[in-house]
């Protein structure tokens, strides 16, 4: 298959060759090493690459990722990092309106009928950057004779993919994992591994996330081996009888081999002190669901985050092992009930924040140490519940809301804004998704991916649709997707209360953002259907937090008032070295020449954008601690 | 012992002179205000303290247009002059001290206290005044009480205070009130302590606003170390208290004016802290939170406009600091 650049202007094309997503488990070759969480079967590639930086599609090295093409101009560039912030590219911050306004007059492929695919658009855009990356690894001996896929974390915003020279494949939504099998084109010795990441495509559209706007390989990339027999995908359903005293633990596996597809499968269930609470046997199959149930079972909660873990062994016919998979398992309930949405049968009230990825140094390439420092904060603050706004975050940040009993409001990638809202008005007429059969399968990708690589971790409570895309069919079939395969979680979205029509279709929950208190109260006092959660209020820009009280007051005086998430938990602002005095200030939107932009509305944080905690944080504290 | 306890009163031309031990006033006619305020030996203004009626736009002020319906406070904030003022000796109005009215007096005058009262007009329109009285005791206490005039017609107001500019920058505060940055509308996690903030931090907000208020306090002592006498090379740390008058009072302690403040859009851009502004309030807007681009504050922590507002503290005695 040949590469085309077309695809960056068809938004029917968004992943070619990718692996099919899946459970986000991790693979080890002993028991051993699953208990030291360091895998012999995976090789990072992170570090430094070589790197070459193109202001447009016309100016691309072309065939870069050749084996004897002259690469002796390029530069290198450390893998995971934003392009813009190695001084490639422009930086920009633009809330709503799309980044190319101003300069480009622009309408989503088909918005405007079937007759508009607007060819072109991405492809021959003069102001669509291109990063051309090269890296050469040498398989590690774990790695050799097996097979061999590549995940890429977070590439922004379209990518393709070469590896010794023979085009791999394709993939778009910027943080999602895309996982590709290099098996057939890996070599001895020296391979050459070649991406090239456009900033835009007409995934852009369904990127408008208000947030400063880069481009890149900006999480890890690693390779992974398949051994003899793999676990490829994993779903744990850990629920609760009616009388939460018996748990139900069901686990369905679905097994490959390189060669014939045969051997064990051991499951194991341990408590927290490390006991075998269970265990079964079984023969290796392409599928099998093993079942049990847990006496007196250790339900998990925001209180009492217990984790059970779960420990899938497999065996190849000569009885020895070739995968570990270790998982933690939480069994708790999520139900709606008299309109209520409980937790393991108790009203749930979410102390919730809205946490963007961000670091002032890297961007929303954040470290392990940025997650356990916003893990602290929560902890510090009863902070309970999160919402991944607007996109899948890395995946250690859902084992840590396992492990610190954070309920999650997973939400996948995808905000329109500058479809359906201009300058605060709502104007839908040509919005995207919206009901266009051309872009459904695109949202619908997205919507799978974030629930099979995310479906296993016991903090995620809710699945969200995304963040202000408006309303319409292709949002109802995300909503589908979602309750089809996961019948044992609740669904979110904001559209909501934008377009009544669909309100049945698309989010289990009424969700607003930024509704005054006593509008709230109207809703709450007219016998309303569902919960009401506010995905986002208490706008802390600048100086603000000031009136809590009044959304506080409102969950001892109604029942299906459940909390919300308020915007936000950091600042986005960056560290820059001031060009008068050389010292590191801190600098924001339209800091950068960059217009149009939105300024300081990137500063709504309850954490500055060093993770200092503002002022307004211990109001938080205070009343998050009323029912915490 | 009574004498002891007597005010020196100095009926000077310009300004009005008030001593005792280890203090030492000024009141200028000239300047409409208190210009100096010496403690042993140390000056603790800088210009004389005015009316403060602005607070650097918050992005909420901002974002809901309050910031340009209250524009005209912070006219007034910059701009309000010393129109009238009266004094009283023991109670008792006198006609305003200088020549040949204080042809009278000698070097050697005493009293029991002495009140000096400003009014200040503001530049609103319509406009009203502001008045500040100053009742100064033998031992140096200051009892200032300040009264707003309602005006119908007159926008909400940011905030109503007095601000002292003193002449070097402070390096640090203690205080009697709740931990951290409160507003009338976000006061409710803060803690009633008493606290030590070093320096004074400006809130690092992405652009610089309103911040470091500090609400229900019984008393915050400013100490110095340095000060601009020439003469004077004595490093030691030392100290002013306000206390309240029956009633808690707001402050913020900045080494910024509002106006300052309202410039910048980069905390960088902000001058060298040369300054401390200790700006005492009688009452001040709520910050709001449901939104940033239209949302009111909450109506119970608004300040109105047109009704009156009064608020009182003390600046203390020596024989008591």
């Amino acid at each position: 298959m040949k590469a085309e650049i077309s695809w960056l202007d068809d938004p029917q094309t968004f992943r070619v060759n990718q692996l099919p997503a899946h459970s986000d488990h991790r693979g080890y070759a002993t028991a051993a090493e699953a208990a030291e969480a360091k895998s012999s079967l995976v090789q990072s590639l992170d570090g430094s690459w070589g790197f070459a930086f193109s202001k447009d599609p016309q100016h691309r090295p072309v065939g870069f990722y050749e084996p004897d093409y002259d690469r002796s101009d390029f530069d290198r560039l450390a893998v995971p990092g934003h392009i813009e912030l190695a001084g490639y590219g422009q930086i920009q911050y633009i809330n709503t309106a799309y980044p190319w306004e101003g300069k480009h007059y622009r309408r989503p492929a088909y918005s405007m009928g079937a007759d508009h695919p607007e060819k072109g658009m991405f492809s021959t855009d003069p102001e669509n950057t291109v990063g051309s990356y090269v890296k050469h690894f040498t398989l590690n001996p774990e790695l050799r004779h097996q097979r061999v896929s590549i995940e890429f974390d977070g590439v922004e915003q379209a990518m393709y993919l070469w590896l010794n020279g023979h085009f791999i494949g394709y993939a778009e939504d910027s943080f999602s994992r895309a996982e590709f099998d290099l098996t057939p084109y890996l070599q001895d010795g020296e391979n050459l591994l070649a991406v090239e990441v456009f900033k835009h495509s007409t995934a852009a559209f369904l990127e408008d996330q208000d947030m400063f706007r880069f481009s890149g390989i900006f999480r890890s990339v690693r390779l992974v081996a398949k051994p003899a027999l793999h676990l490829e995908d994993m779903t744990i359903r850990a629920g609760v009888d009616d009388a939460f005293v018996t748990g139900n633990l069901n686990v369905k596996l679905a097994l490959s081999a390189a060669d014939k597809l045969a051997g064990a499968v051991k499951v194991s269930l341990f408590d927290a002190t490390g006991n075998v609470v269970w265990t079964d046997d079984s023969e290796a199959a392409a599928e099998l669901t093993v079942q049990t149930t847990v006496n007196h079972v250790h339900l998990w909660n925001h209180h009492d985050p217990y984790l059970y873990r779960l420990e899938v062994t497999l065996l190849d016919a000569d009885s020895q092992v070739v995968e570990v998979v270790p998982y933690p398992v939480g069994f708790r309930r999520i139900e709606m009930k008299d309109k209520i949405m409980q937790l393991n049968g108790k009203r749930l009230i979410l102390n919730g924040v809205n946490r963007h990825e961000w670091d002032a140094h890297r961007g929303r390439a954040v470290t392990a140490a940025d997650m356990a420092h916003d893990m602290q904060v929560f902890h510090d603050n009863h902070i309970n519940a999160v919402r991944t706004c607007h996109y899948p975050d890395q995946d250690d940040w859902y084992y840590l809301c396992d492990q610190n009993g954070i309920y999650m409001m997973a939400e996948n990638n995808l905000e329109t804004h500058g479809t359906w809202q201009k300058m605060g008005a709502v104007e839908p007429s040509y919005n995207v998704p919206g009901s266009l059969p051309q872009w459904q399968l695109a949202v619908l990708d997205r919507a799978k991916s974030n629930y099979e690589m995310f479906k296993n971790h016991a903090a995620v409570l809710f699945w969200s649709l995304g963040n202000e895309a408006y309303a319409g069919d292709d949002i109802a079939a995300m909503d589908k997707f979602y309750h089809d395969a996961d019948p044992t979680r609740l669904t979110h979205y904001e559209g909501v209360c934008r377009n009544r029509v669909y309100e049945d279709r698309i989010s289990d929950m009424e969700s607003m953002m930024y509704d005054p208190p006593r509008e709230i109260e109207k809703y709450l006092q007219n016998d309303p259907d569902k919960p009401f959660v506010n995905c986002e209020y208490m706008h802390d820009m600048g100086n603000s937090i000031g009136g809590m009280n009044s959304y506080i007051d409102l969950i001892d005086k109604y029942p299906m008032y459940q909390g919300g998430f308020i915007w936000d938990y950091i600042d986005q602002a960056l560290w820059t070295k001031d060009e008068v005095t050389g010292q590191p200030v801190l600098r924001y939107g339209g800091d950068f020449d960059d217009r149009h932009a939105d300024y300081e509305f990137s500063g709504d944080g309850l954490l500055f954008a060093d993770r200092t905690p503002k002022p307004a944080l211990q109001e938080v504290d205070y009343y998050y601690g009323q029912h915490d | 012992m009574a004498n002891t306890t007597k005010l020196n009163v100095i009926y000077g031309d310009v300004t009005l002179g008030l001593s005792g031990p280890g203090f030492h006033y000024i009141f200028a006619y000239d300047r409409g205000g208190l210009e100096s305020l010496v403690r042993y030996g140390k000056e603790w203004l800088y210009r004389t303290p005015k009316p403060a009626f602005w607070r650097a736009t918050t992005d909420n002020d901002r974002g809901n247009g309050f910031s340009t319906s209250s524009a005209a406070w912070l006219g007034a904030d910059m701009f309000s002059a010393c129109t009238k003022i009266e004094v009283a000796v023991n109670g008792q109005s006198i006609p305003l001290p200088i020549a040949p009215e204080n042809n009278k007096y000698s070097d050697h005058e005493t009293a029991e206290t002495v009140a000096i009262k400003f009014t200040y007009t503001t530049t609103t329109v319509p406009a009203t005044t502001v008045t500040v009285e100053y009742v100064v005791d033998g031992a140096g206490k200051m009892t200032i009480n300040t009264h707003y005039h309602g005006a119908a017609g007159l926008p909400e107001l940011p905030v109503l205070g007095l601000r002292f500019v003193m002449p070097t920058a402070a390096t640090g505060f203690d205080y009697q009130g709740l931990s951290g940055e409160t507003y009338p509308d976000r006061l409710a996690g803060g803690r009633p302590g008493t606290y030590h903030v070093d320096g004074l931090p400006v809130t690092p907000y992405m652009v610089p606003q309103e911040c470091g208020m500090h609400m229900a306090n019984d008393w915050v002592k400013v100490t110095r170390a340095t000060t601009q006498n020439n003469a004077d090379p004595d490093h030691q740390p030392f100290s002013l208290t306000v206390s309240q008058n029956g009633h808690p009072f707001a402050f913020s302690c900045l080494p910024y004016t509002p106006e300052e403040l309202e410039n910048a859009t980069h905390i960088e851009e902000l001058p060298v802290a040369r300054r401390t502004v200790l700006t005492v309030y009688g009452a001040t807007r709520g910050v709001g939170g449901i939104d940033s681009w239209g949302a009111d504050v909450e109506p119970q922590y608004h300040v109105a406009g047109d009704s009156d507002h009064d608020f009182s503290f003390e600046i203390n005695g020596t024989t008591e600091a």
